[in-house]
């Protein structure tokens, strides 16, 4: 347990400002194309 | 899921390109992130979140869908500048005229969606309905506005995946595509090297009149 809250710990340090930016402007991306986009699939029937 | 596919292999190229050319690869700098979150909370709340989509009147639901394109679209604007965002806002546009002439939905033929779903379910859809809980309408050809532009291409037949999709989701993807892999890079970056160059260069120096 405490082995893997310090890997966690270790993993969270490293999480710097450019990976936070590069999440929130993917996420915005797929957003987008999710929100722009109309493609109907095989799910169409069932939703 | 087939957008979703553009970004990924736009990433993928963009990255392999990168390591090509021995540089580092980043994601192009967005403004106006707020403005997509904004925009795509009312297509959460009707399309995707199982506990509201059933309580949401079709009227509120297509003027959700329209605002919601808008805001996306106020976002491509302000990123105008970036490589890719212009193709991403001309399938939106084409994507937002065939819904508003369309109901605020985007239209499907029957033949085009008994290909992605049993005979039976279509049978049981009156024309004109919503498609579930889809941003879809059930349109016949003759009857839709822009059928040109409304959910009428097919994957090919075989994939595991099917999926009805727009001209607009095709520019869409090529959009996506290309600016993830060219990291939106400006078009003007030549333009303003140039320029940039100029200013560098030395100037000729008249002597001094004496």
């Amino acid at each position: 347990m405490k082995t893997q809250l310090f890997k966690l710990s270790v993993f969270v340090q490293k999480i710097n400002r450019q990976h936070v930016q590069f999440a929130f402007a993917l996420l915005a991306l797929v957003l987008f194309v999710l929100g722009a986009g109309a493609p109907a699939d095989s799910a169409l029937g069932s939703r | 899921m087939i957008l979703l596919t553009a970004i990924l292999a736009g990433m993928a190229s963009g990255l392999i390109l990168a390591r090509v050319q021995k540089r580092t690869w980043t994601f192009p700098p967005l403004s106006g992130v707020w403005l997509v979150i904004i925009g795509f909370l009312p297509q959460f709340i009707a399309f995707y979140l199982p506990a509201t989509r059933p309580h949401i009147p079709n009227l509120w639901v297509s003027v959700g869908l329209l605002v919601s394109q808008v805001l996306l679209l106020l976002f491509c604007w302000l990123n105008r500048r970036l490589a890719g965002i212009w193709l991403l806002a001309l399938g939106l546009v084409l994507n937002l005229l065939v819904i508003a002439a369309n109901r605020g939905f985007m239209p499907i033929s029957p033949q085009t969606a008994s290909q992605l779903a049993p005979q039976e379910i279509v049978e049981s859809i009156p024309f004109g309905s919503r498609v579930g809980y889809s941003k879809d309408i059930l349109l016949m050809p003759a009857q839709t506005h822009l059928e040109w532009l409304s959910d009428r291409f097919l994957l090919p037949k075989g994939l595991p995946y099917q999926a009805a999709f727009s001209l607009g989701d095709v520019i869409i993807a090529l959009g996506a595509f290309w600016f993830t892999a060219s990291e939106g890079k400006p078009f003007r970056i030549a333009g303003k090297n140039i320029k940039e160059a100029e200013c560098y260069r030395p100037r000729r120096i008249n002597p001094p009149s004496l």
